[in-house]
């Protein structure tokens, strides 16, 4: 048991710290579904996205730079390409990877700007590449680019038999970002609520908006640890506790930040949303918090009174 | 970053769950339920510690210099959690290994160290903790049991309450401060800690009939007791910081989302058993509950990589505090809700467990005061304006 990150985690997070200083402001006329194209192509330029596959390197590694993107006000995939693209054997190109569960004509996170969606099935994946002009934009007030298949006509389908791999890398690549989210969204709470005043005195020295935001802070730190055990042990049972518990927690998490935010928080120039609402969204993924905690129950214990666990 | 145990540290569970196996008796489970102050388990803890220490397992995490083994801090973590969760049989005595022995060690003089230590790592010393008092609980600094300082000592008078093990302990780590009138203040700086013998006349302990176990609080009485000067331990105006130190180590030193796992482990067992398994909201409700033991464990576990790497102390401990709290509670709500009948008789373990979990979040300081630590020192917040 060693929490420090080694020599060769520091070195990638201390040049992903760098690379992402430029992107670290929020964007003067910010639009919530607005893909950050610029971000995405220095990242893909980097190799951050494809580090799971780099020799010595793992899912932990990729939950480590997925859990530090989702910190910057910009919305751009990573968690996909970084968990899932190279564990299916698929290049890391062409990027976005889009995800969608049960049918491929469901909407899905930056499928607008993907050329290629892997679809969840129960027992099964397929990586769909949808034919040209058939993929629709969604509008959303969700903080991702959402769109979804008008048809499968001329879809290229290759089919991956190993679903568990996907929704376990899904699962892991849920709660890293869900724990970076939290993480950017109580921070900028946190400066909120120190500069804030009101009836004379900081917001944030009232006890009842400092229990709930110490609240908020084991939160972020217990997805943030979970997020991390589960890309380390690339396991069925600790990838579900950590989506689960992520998911679990989003609606109280996200309602207290924009009750102490107060009006700003409701408005975009507030950068709280492009951490609330991708948290929001993440919040329902793969069935949310109950679906997981049921897959978290089969894996640990078995779905049946017989059962055993794997 | 790794997440997974060494086969050393494997090895090293397996050796202590071995060792249970052998020496905790085949009703242990009823009377374990008693808890760690029953008088059961208090006569239990005499038999079962020296045995521990002659097998190096008391103390091992003691440096070599007090008798201890100089082993790395997780092996006496992994202990404490399979001691813990096997219903805590070294009884009031883990209270010793953990935080009574290394603050004597940092702070004792070395007449305290020769007296005290030797029978803390033999196995034979019960020790109390004498802090909270009727109007002083988590507002520990609020205390009013007053040392008069006389010749050779002093005099202590006042009352302790929530006292764990005072029936059958040998010593008390007693909190108390010097009176103004002989020169103390409200504050902090006139507290002090004296090493009481629990045979001093002037003591009576009163056992408080309560909802969470045999022999686990008391109310301390103590009329004009005198202490001597040599029992003070560290200087007077130093006693808050000792404190500190000593309940960092308090408030993570017992893994009880440990115990609170196996109780989830072994309901879903008989939850099988009765065909209740099959129903989905069940299972989901047990997994609920299994988030939050896991989630405790992984910021129990930060915390003591933090101190097995020697890094300076920081607020981290309260957010793990709080983590265990939520589940404790959150497996004793969903065994309450699930498994009803564990409660009517059916399963003193999970009775015990029902007891440590209501304790959870008010035993070492409440819960609350961990989020008011969490809100200044984690998070920086503002203090109240004075007014």
């Amino acid at each position: 048991m060693n929490f420090e990150p080694t020599q060769d985690q520091s070195s990638v997070l201390s040049a992903l710290d760098s690379l992402l200083q430029p992107f670290e402001a929020s964007p003067v006329e910010p639009v919530p579904y607005a893909y950050a194209g610029a971000l995405a192509e220095t990242l893909a330029e980097s190799g951050f996205g494809d580090i799971a596959g780099v020799d010595g390197f793992g899912p932990l590694d990729a939950a480590l730079v997925v859990e530090r993107v989702a910190r910057v006000p910009q919305v751009v995939e990573i968690a996909a390409t970084a968990l899932i693209a190279g564990a299916l054997g698929l290049p890391a190109d062409p990027r976005p990877l889009a995800l969608a569960s049960g049918s491929a004509l469901n909407a899905a996170r930056f499928l607008p700007m993907a050329r290629r969606l892997v679809v969840l099935h129960d027992s099964h994946a397929d990586l769909v590449t949808p034919a040209d002009g058939a993929v629709e934009p969604v509008e959303s007030l969700l903080a991702y680019p959402y769109g979804h298949l008008r048809t499968l006509e001329g879809a290229r389908i290759e089919r991956f038999e190993d679903a568990e791999l996907v929704r376990r890398r899904w699962r892991i690549g849920i709660a890293a970002e869900a724990a970076g989210c939290m993480a950017a969204a109580l921070a900028v709470v946190v400066d909120h609520v120190k500069s804030r005043f009101a009836f004379g005195r900081p917001l944030g020295s009232l006890q009842a908006i400092q229990h709930r935001l110490a609240m908020a802070a084991e939160t972020a730190e217990s997805a943030r640890w979970l997020a991390l055990r589960a890309a380390w042990a690339d396991s069925d049972a600790d990838a579900a506790i950590a989506a689960g518990f992520a998911q679990s927690r989003i609606a109280g998490f996200t309602y207290d930040l924009h009750q102490f935010s107060g009006a700003m928080g409701l408005t975009l120039e507030f950068p709280l949303h492009f951490w609330t609402y991708r948290l929001r969204a993440l919040a329902g993924e793969l069935g949310g918090a109950g679906a997981q905690a049921r897959a978290a129950a089969a894996a640990v214990w078995g779905d049946t009174a017989g059962s055993r666990a794997a | 970053m790794e997440f997974g145990w060494s086969p050393q540290e494997q090895a090293h569970r397996q050796r202590i769950r071995d060792l249970l196996e052998e020496a905790l008796p085949e009703d242990w489970e009823a009377h374990s339920a008693h808890g760690p102050g029953s008088g059961y388990q208090t006569d239990f803890s005499l038999q079962f510690c020296p045995m521990l220490a002659e097998r190096d397992l008391l103390v091992p995490n003691w440096p070599r210099a007090f008798g201890g083994q100089d082993a790395p801090v997780w092996q006496q973590f992994i202990l404490g959690e399979e001691m813990w969760a096997a219903g805590e049989p070294r009884g009031a005595q883990y209270m010793n290994v953990n935080w009574i022995g290394p603050t004597l060690m940092k702070f004792g003089t070395p007449e305290q160290i020769d007296r005290y230590l030797p029978p803390i790592r033999e196995g034979r010393a019960i020790w109390c903790q004498g802090f909270s008092e009727p109007s002083a609980g988590s507002d520990l600094a609020a205390l009013r049991t007053q040392a008069v300082p006389v010749e050779g000592g002093y005099r202590v008078t006042g009352a302790k309450i929530w006292t764990s093990y005072a029936g059958r302990a040998d010593h008390c780590f007693l909190l108390a401060r010097v009176a103004p009138r002989a020169g103390g203040s409200a504050g902090k700086a006139s507290i002090l800690i004296l090493l009481v013998d629990m045979a001093s006349p002037g003591i009576q302990v009163k056992q408080i009939p309560a909802l969470i176990g045999e022999g686990d609080i008391h109310e301390l009485f103590l009329d004009d007791v005198f202490v001597p000067e040599a029992n003070r331990l560290g200087a007077e105006g130093q006693a808050w910081d000792i404190i500190t130190a000593a309940l960092q180590n308090e408030r993570t030193g017992i893994a009880r989302y440990e115990f609170s796992r196996r109780m989830l482990d072994r309901a879903v067992e008989r939850l099988k058993a009765r065909g209740r398994w099959d129903d989905p909201t069940v299972r989901e409700r047990a997994a609920q509950a299994l988030m939050l033991c896991e989630a405790a464990r992984l910021l129990v576990y930060r915390v003591v990589d933090a101190r097995a790497r020697d890094l300076p102390a920081d607020a981290f401990p309260s957010v793990a505090r709080w983590a265990v709290v939520q589940a404790d509670n959150g497996v004793n709500d969903f065994l309450t809700e699930c498994m009803p009948e564990g409660l009517t008789g059916s399963d003193p373990v999970q009775v015990a467990h029902h007891q440590r979990a209501i304790a959870a979040g008010i035993a070492s300081g409440a819960a609350e005061i961990q989020l008011n630590l969490i809100a200044r020192r984690w998070l920086e917040l503002p203090g109240e304006p004075k007014r």
